[in-house]
């Protein structure tokens, strides 16, 4: 795999976090 | 992996940070547009209501069954009280218990439920939120004050800000008086 799909779907990994965060914070209340 | 995260830690802090973003926009700022465009359509729902109102006669029959505290209620608040009293210490309850039944009861009796529909920007849903607070009469809503009005007002939800906005007490206080052309002159067709 080359390093930039690595980096890549890291930070999709990450974003995807961000999101959860969010959700948990902002989404779960209604 | 280790060392990736390492060499390109910003990126990926980048990434979190606009799910982050991303998330707060979906979940929490689209949300409260939604809700102003739902405030919107029952103004104008509500403007609708009160045309319709305003071009039919005054509906005395409609009136909201509110539950108002009546003198019999009072007694029944007030008598388990004196049952259970010694009969020695019963002599200034019964004294305090009619005057405090008085008071409740004159203020709805003084003036009887009044189809607050009449007042311009009130519809079925307020007169409903206002019987849930006691407010049945123009004499009532008459005698508001401002901090009486900004109490009323917080209870209002989506309402908020139409008694001011539509001069409600001045409304209220030519209809207590039964003064239908001052009304008009001022607020139109009744």
């Amino acid at each position: 795999m080359p390093i930039w799909m690595e980096v890549f779907v890291l930070m999709l990994l990450a974003y995807a976090i961000g999101m959860g965060i969010g959700w948990a914070i902002w989404g779960r209340a209604s | 992996m280790p060392e990736l995260l390492q060499e390109y830690w910003y990126l990926i802090l980048a990434a979190l940070v606009i799910g982050v973003v991303v998330a707060w926009w979906v979940f929490h700022a689209s949300r409260r547009t939604r809700v102003e465009l739902e405030d919107k359509a029952a103004d104008e729902g509500g403007a609708k209501r009160n045309q319709a109102l305003i071009d039919s006669p005054p509906v005395a029959a409609t009136r909201e069954p509110v539950p108002e505290p009546t003198l019999a209620d009072a007694k029944v608040a007030a008598t388990p009280d004196t049952a259970s009293v010694p009969v020695a210490e019963t002599a200034p309850e019964p004294a305090a218990a009619p005057a405090t039944a008085t008071e409740a009861a004159t203020a709805p009796a003084a003036s009887p439920d009044d189809d607050l529909r009449r007042i311009k920007g009130v519809g079925p849903k307020l007169v409903t939120m206002l019987a849930e607070q006691g407010i049945t009469s123009f004499a009532q809503i008459a005698a508001w004050d401002d901090g009486e009005i900004d109490r009323i007002d917080a209870q209002l939800g989506r309402f908020q800000g139409r008694i001011r906005r539509d001069d409600w007490v001045a409304q209220a206080r030519l209809l207590a008086a039964d003064d239908i052309t001052g009304y008009e002159d001022r607020f139109g067709k009744v």
